[in-house]
């Protein structure tokens, strides 16, 4: 039988990717993004990384917002950093999920997907991305 | 007739607010597979499944859940980590 899962946990505890060429280069371009979005507040997805913590308050505490930055720039580099990668430990495997997830919603963010009515009516390409990228996140987290 | 509030009394009053705990939200988005909401859960705050599942299908139904409470400066920590995960969260203080 074949299994057509997109990343698969091994005995040794590792986890293999078997994402094809194209597969990768979709997770080049996510995981590319969230890098590019932490450094440029031009960003279409900058604002979306830089949420607030708390709505209550008008200044969320800096050092909440430098950890969540330094967080996120730094699960999206090793998330780069392992691209092109046959197996992954956990931590990176960890990476690619929150890069992933990230990638997903700041795409739906910027695109004002923010209901199930406007997912519906958006473009087929667009429809398309967001399922490939739910794709990857449904079979990354079968194995964490 | 005009009541005077006793330095006692504001700092009684202070104490209450201080005591209140911060609830930790996370809120529903239409893109965000479920399971990756589980094992975020697990991961960050160490629940179990079951407990993880039912926080997940309130978030689902209800737009919101809260998934933790408690001192502030944590609260904020594992809203932090929440975000580092890509799911929407935010702190409130209880009402």
């Amino acid at each position: 039988m074949v299994s057509n899962r997109l990343f698969v946990r091994r005995r040794d505890g590792r986890i293999e990717v078997r994402l094809s060429d194209a597969g990768r280069d979709i997770a080049r371009e996510a995981f590319g993004h969230v890098v590019a979005a932490e450094r440029d507040p031009d960003h279409e997805w900058h604002a979306g990384l830089n949420a607030p913590i708390n709505p209550s308050s008008d200044d969320d505490d800096p050092l909440s917002m430098l950890t969540r930055q330094n967080e996120i720039s730094t699960n999206a580099e090793l998330a780069f950093m392992t691209l092109h990668e046959e197996f992954l430990n956990d931590a990176e495997a960890w990476a690619w999920l929150s890069t992933f997830q990230i990638a997903l919603r700041s795409t739906a963010v910027a695109n004002g997907l923010l209901s199930e009515e406007k997912l519906n009516e958006c473009e087929p390409a667009m429809l398309e991305y967001i399922h490939t990228l739910q794709q990857f996140l449904f079979s990354l987290a079968e194995c964490l | 007739m005009r009541r005077v509030t006793t330095d006692s009394e504001v700092a009684s009053e202070e104490v209450v607010a201080t005591k209140r705990p911060w609830h930790v939200v996370v809120w529903d988005d239409p893109v965000t597979p479920m399971s990756v909401v589980v094992v975020i859960f697990k991961k960050i705050f160490g629940y179990s499944n079951n407990k993880c599942t039912q926080l997940m299908l309130t978030v689902h139904h209800e737009g919101r859940a809260i998934v933790w409470s408690g001192q502030r400066e944590r609260a904020e920590s594992y809203c932090v980590k929440l975000q580092v995960a890509g799911l929407q969260a935010t702190i409130e203080q209880d009402q």
